[in-house]
């Protein structure tokens, strides 16, 4: 039973950073039709940051604040070099981010190296909670993820940029007619998407490995969340990153890891069979 | 010329060489390259499968790993597990891929578009971790490596077998060549341009009286038995078959082939996949991080060439090409009936 606590609120922390990389993927897809295949890169791309910042200062806490910054002038970099000449065009943005996730993986490879490595967390007590030891770093990741999941939403519905990126989202057309620049706001979402999911790096950096492959595993983590809670549905995506990620954690208490994920894939095809437009569908819209 | 006669003339080109490719690459370069382009053969197959669905009936799969998968184990378990012959085993690998894509496909097609390419991905992961998990049977990661049987025995001690170079080669083009040609049949037939139709415009296909969702299916269990083959004949290449080539990286990197290529062209997959890994071959061993290289290059002929490769090939040939007697008479106008 503590194995399934245990492994249960591992699977909601891990949930709740999920859900901040996969904002991050939705927006993306939401605003610029893109299917950023790259996304899982930008998370390990800000794993890898975090340790170049921690072993650069020997303080994890300063990766907080640095990294999600050069995550976002990293996004509208890509976005000016890569995104904009494609046009939003769904298909050649696959191949497109592709070849991204290759110079990013390579890259890292190439300055970091291939071995992968362990950070230790700049909190290292453990509390008692539901009858066992419990790591205090797991929780205030939860709680990082929490802040920056709600920052994100007020910031899109009470600035005048969060409001853009609705009005853009909703009708290219008629907001540049009303005179909002769209294509800054492009950029300034892909931006976000990248800063969001550098976050989770940093986050996610002291609970998972440091490796340039770390991506791999999350990017079809973080397209089930989108898909299960809905295109374009926000609070969906972060719903259903947290429901997947508990459903895991538990299964896993019963099974070995890989039967857990085969779990969660199978539960995944039902939903899209079944509920192809998300499980909140009806709740929405 | 016209651009037809410029086409034709270029696929006999191609034709000649692939059959004279074993006399023709050692004359010029090292003899490995004849094992390479085997290689890209058998991989450009599974582009082409991608590029059947994509290009065609508009369908972005992210799975074909998958019935490459099952056809690359068809052939390793069947020999390695259950000791069948090389026949019993290529068909094993067959079967096993379009019945998974019968399967799949049924589920699937009812989707389109991101669903779609999202629900080929989950399949294929199901299938991959499966694989990676059930080692007695697949050898998980460290894979699961085979002696090759016998393609054909007479007599005492006479044998036909992929062990021999040559005989691998021809058999690989004997069976990557009538794979095209399927492909080129089909898509000349009538259900060929069924598939355009519902690639243009699904709703309008239904209403002139195509069953839509029945030539989906077709498409992706002809194209689930293309992947397949490229499957079974690099299982039989190697000698071996392994969980990692059913990830989902192996179904974007066909992904990738194809739309570099030029979707949609029948011999752009080929064009595409033959580029990188022809690419791969020639600078891993100038540079470690070559792959760097290979992610620009991508990225600069999506955004230069969006048609892919194919695309700017049509495009030269119109340009230098005499008009086609048929387009002269559309241009002017005149009354062709």
């Amino acid at each position: 039973m503590e194995l399934v606590i245990a492994l249960g609120m591992n699977g909601i922390v891990w949930g709740l950073i999920i859900a901040l990389i996969a904002l991050g993927l939705s927006i993306i897809f939401g605003l610029l039709d893109i299917i950023n295949i790259a996304h899982g890169d930008f998370f390990m791309v800000g794993t890898v940051l975090a340790w170049a910042v921690f072993e650069g200062t020997g303080n994890y806490w300063l990766a907080f604040a640095i990294v999600p910054i050069i995550g976002f002038g990293l996004g509208a970099l890509i976005e000016y070099a890569v995104i904009q000449p494609i046009k939003n065009a769904a298909a050649l943005s696959i191949v497109a981010t592709f070849g991204l996730s290759i110079i990013l993986q390579e890259s890292v490879r190439a300055t970091y190296g291939a071995a992968p490595s362990r950070l230790t967390a700049p909190i290292e007590t453990t509390i008692p909670l539901f009858g066992l030891e419990y790591e205090v770093y797991r929780l205030f990741a939860a709680f990082i993820s929490v802040v920056a999941i709600v920052a994100f939403f007020i910031f899109l519905h009470r600035t005048k940029m969060g409001t853009w990126m609705r009005a853009v989202r909703y009708d290219p057309e008629t907001a540049t007619a009303m005179g909002i620049p769209a294509r800054r706001v492009y950029q300034i979402t892909f931006a976000i998407g990248f800063a969001m999911a550098a976050l989770g790096g940093v986050v996610a950096g002291p609970i998972t490995t440091v490796d340039f492959q770390a991506g791999v595993d999350v990017l079809p983590f973080c397209f089930m969340a989108v898909i299960i809670g809905g295109l374009g549905n926000l609070e969906g995506t972060v719903a259903a990153a947290v429901m997947l990620a508990f459903f895991e954690g538990v299964m896993a208490s019963f099974a070995d890891p890989t039967m857990a994920r085969i779990g969660s894939l199978c539960l995944m095809s039902l939903v899209l069979l079944i509920r192809p437009h998300g499980i909140f569908s009806g709740a929405t819209r | 010329m016209t651009a037809h006669q410029i086409n034709k003339w270029g696929l006999v080109l191609f034709a000649l060489f692939t059959l004279a490719a074993p006399f023709i690459l050692p004359l010029f370069i090292d003899a490995f390259w004849v094992d390479i382009y085997s290689e890209m053969l058998i991989w450009s197959l599974l582009a082409a499968s991608v590029n059947l669905l994509f290009g065609y009936v508009g369908l972005l799969s992210f799975g074909q790993a998958l019935f490459f998968g099952m056809g690359m184990y068809g052939v390793a378990i069947g020999v390695a597990k259950l000791g069948l012959g090389f026949w019993p085993a290529l068909g094993l690998g067959i079967v096993l891929s379009t019945a998974m894509s019968a399967f799949a496909g049924a589920l699937a097609v009812r989707l389109t578009w991101h669903y779609f390419a999202i629900i080929t991905v989950v399949f294929s992961l199901i299938f991959y971790f499966t694989a990676l998990s059930w080692k007695p049977l697949t050898g998980g990661d460290d894979g699961l490596s085979f002696s090759m049987p016998p393609m054909l025995t007479w007599g005492e001690d006479g044998e036909l077998s992929l062990t021999d170079p040559t005989v691998q080669y021809y058999f690989i083009i004997t069976m990557v060549g009538l794979c095209y040609v399927l492909m080129g049949v089909i898509l000349k037939s009538p259900l060929g341009w069924a598939f355009r139709t519902v690639r243009e415009n699904a709703m309008r296909a239904s209403l002139i009286g195509l069953n839509v969702y029945l030539i989906r299916l077709t498409a992706f269990i002809v194209a689930g038995f293309i992947a397949g083959m490229a499957g079974a004949l690099f299982a039989f290449f190697g000698r071996y078959a392994s969980a990692s080539y059913m990830f989902y990286h192996v179904s974007g990197e066909a992904v990738v082939w194809a739309i570099i290529g030029g979707a949609g062209t029948l011999l752009g997959p080929v064009v595409g996949t033959s580029l990188l890994i022809m690419l791969r071959e020639e600078l891993s061993t100038l540079w470690e991080h070559y792959l760097l290289l290979v992610g620009v290059i991508v990225i600069l002929v999506v955004v230069f060439a969006p048609k892919g490769i194919g695309g700017l090939w049509h495009g030269l040939i119109n340009r230098i090409a005499k008009p086609a007697p048929d387009a002269v008479d559309v241009k002017d106008g005149e009354d062709r009936s």
